[in-house]
């Protein structure tokens, strides 16, 4: 029987200092495999096991905002030419409230996982990576945010019919469109949830990032009307230039201009993704 | 016989903290080996480092014969672990449970059914399958996630206080079930701060303190070569301490030893005489009792202490 503790050979010094498991050849992050997709597959599951919950709310919620603000709100605004007001907030509506489901999804219920349920604690003990683990809920948070979508334009086709919110079948192009954005407004979520030490924390992301950035990213008012700098700080936010794109898809009259708007969120996009990795990661090995 | 784990110098620091200070020790194939302590001697850390869960600070860490620092999963893909915490899934029912676990090892399909449903007639929940994790009681969530650990077909279990805050029906059913693992081949890790448990189940052990192992070997051995065979174990007040002390002076001679231990004093290598004439000279005898050694007393001796919670 070797002996437990007989051992008179010095510590071994060799393992560097602060390594880490595996190699982290991108910057600090193993590039995540294949086991994101079971990491989403369980997100998925779970939410069909609440599909009830959680269907429900994201189709009320924009025939709530396109009642109120369209019929309400809307006839007292004046826009420049004949457009009705509720035309001008499709599109907006079409990203907004599909990046709040992302939103949400990467700020509460990352932090649930990570620090309540002990779900990321369960996989992390799998053959699955953090970064798997982190880059499946940023691909759940995009999957949300496509749901979303896809029951917005659901509302939006039934709505058609009254004003005409959808002109054109490039309509179907909000869907890739919204998933490119999804990754980037949960990714940017992911990173700032890495970053939470209480629950109570998470809502600032909310109301100092995410609501302010709604107000000014063009949705709900024409930025042509207001000062130059508000257009500036419009573009960089991300989600105004999602809003534009969309402008083109749904009218049916995309500008070339748009092409800048699209190279813009992937150039955030990519970044954004490669540090919500590496900074929850930071958070998970410890 | 071959080792499954071969820790050598093994430390993991955190920022002052040297939570595991420069351990050795070896894993034997198919033996249920411990890892005994208080809460904060390291135990959890050095599972963590096993499970490629936390990086090591320095030191070397071979389990299956893969290195921790690379083969991370390798590793975890031959292990089955059991988290001192109840991460069950709560979403999803006692069945799903398991299904969503085995995906992430690729168990998928039929292998995965078949694996599901042995592991669930093993830990007897087989008929709890439908039900929600909340309504589980706290012994069928610890062996609900023995279950989940089996997926894999682990060739080791790596369990992290099994069976902490059990009752002791729960308790004893899941050693009874651990002790059926272990016949099946399956080499078992666990950690515990129960003596109870350790002499129940481990076929060796080490006894951790302050990030440090204190000794280690057979629980038998580790009590014979500490404690001896039995304990005489006294509260007395405090004008019984000289008398007493008198009283066993003979026995100190022939090579017994005494030990005050924060407010017991305890005698060993003495015999049935020399306990009956000290439960004579006391007042209360109650406070007195002559007892089988057992691994409590070599973890006191070890440490010089009491458990601290």
């Amino acid at each position: 029987m070797a002996s437990i503790t007989a051992s008179v050979e010095p510590p071994n010094e060799t393992a560097p200092p602060a390594h880490r498991n595996g190699e982290l050849p991108l910057l600090g992050v193993a590039l995540p495999g294949r086991r994101t997709y079971r990491v989403w597959q369980r997100h998925r599951d779970v939410f069909f096991q609440l599909w009830r919950a959680e269907l429900f709310p994201p189709i009320l919620e924009p025939i709530i905002v396109f009642l109120a603000f369209g019929l309400g709100l809307g006839t007292y605004v004046e826009l420049t030419g004949d457009q009705d007001y509720i035309e001008f907030l499709a599109p907006g509506v079409l990203v907004i409230f599909p990046m709040f489901a992302a939103t949400f999804e990467a700020l509460w219920g990352a932090y649930f996982r990570l620090e309540r349920s002990g779900t990321y604690a369960a996989i992390l003990a799998t053959p699955a990576r953090p970064e798997e683990i982190i880059a499946g809920d940023i691909l759940w948070a995009a999957t949300r945010m496509q749901i979303s979508t896809i029951l917005i334009l659901v509302v939006m086709a039934v709505f058609t019919p009254s004003w005409s919110l959808i002109d054109s079948p490039l309509v179907i192009f909000v869907l890739p469109l919204n998933l490119l954005a999804g990754l980037l407004f949960s990714s940017l979520a992911m990173a700032y949830t890495s970053t939470v030490r209480s629950i109570s924390q998470l809502s600032y992301f909310f109301s100092l990032a995410v609501v302010p950035m709604f107000w000014i990213s063009g949705g709900f008012f024409p930025l042509d009307d207001l000062p130059a700098w508000a257009e500036v700080l419009a573009w960089l936010t991300p989600v105004f230039h999602a809003i534009e794109i969309n402008r083109g898809l749904v009218t049916g009259h995309p500008q070339w201009i748009d092409l800048v708007h699209l190279a813009i969120i992937i150039a955030v996009a990519i970044p954004a993704f490669w540090f919500s990795l590496w900074a929850m990661r930071r958070r998970l090995v410890t | 016989m071959p080792a499954i784990i071969e820790a050598r110098g093994l430390r993991k620091q955190y920022g002052d903290l040297m939570a595991v200070d420069g351990i050795d020790f070896d894993v034997e194939e198919g033996e249920v080996f411990g890892i005994l302590g208080p809460n904060g001697a390291g135990k959890t850390t050095t599972i963590r480092m096993i499970t490629c869960v936390t990086p090591l600070t320095a030191g070397r860490l071979i389990v299956d014969g893969f290195d921790v620092n690379h083969d991370d999963r390798a590793i975890k893909s031959r292990l089955g672990i059991v988290p001192q915490d109840d991460n069950l899934d709560e979403d999803l029912n006692v069945r799903r449970n398991l299904e969503v676990y085995a995906r992430y090892y690729d168990v998928t399909g039929k292998l995965a059914r078949e694996r599901i449903d042995e592991g669930l007639e093993l830990m007897q929940l087989a008929e709890k399958s439908g039900e929600r994790i909340q309504a589980l009681s706290g012994g069928m969530k610890r062996r609900l996630i023995v279950a989940r650990a089996l997926v894999n077909a682990p060739r080791m279990m790596v369990l992290d206080e099994p069976t902490t805050g059990l009752d002791p029906q729960a308790r004893h059913l899941v050693w009874r079930k651990l002790r059926l693992l272990r016949e099946r081949g399956v080499t078992i890790l666990l950690t515990t701060h129960y003596m109870d448990e350790a002499e129940q189940l481990c076929q060796r052990l080490v006894v951790m303190d302050q990030g440090r192992i204190l000794d280690g070997g057979r629980p038998r051995d580790l009590i014979a070569k500490y404690a001896g065979a039995n304990v005489l174990q006294m509260h007395l007040i405090e004008d019984e301490q000289v008398m007493v002390r008198a009283l066993l002076a003979p026995a100190l001679e022939r090579g017994a030893r005494l030990e005050q231990i924060e407010d017991v004093l305890y005698g060993y290598n003495l015999t049935r005489q020399d306990a009956d004439a000290v439960e004579q000279a006391v007042a209360d005898p109650y406070r007195v009792d002559f007892r089988r050694a057992h691994l409590e007393d070599v973890f006191l001796i070890l440490t010089g202490r009491g458990l601290v919670e």
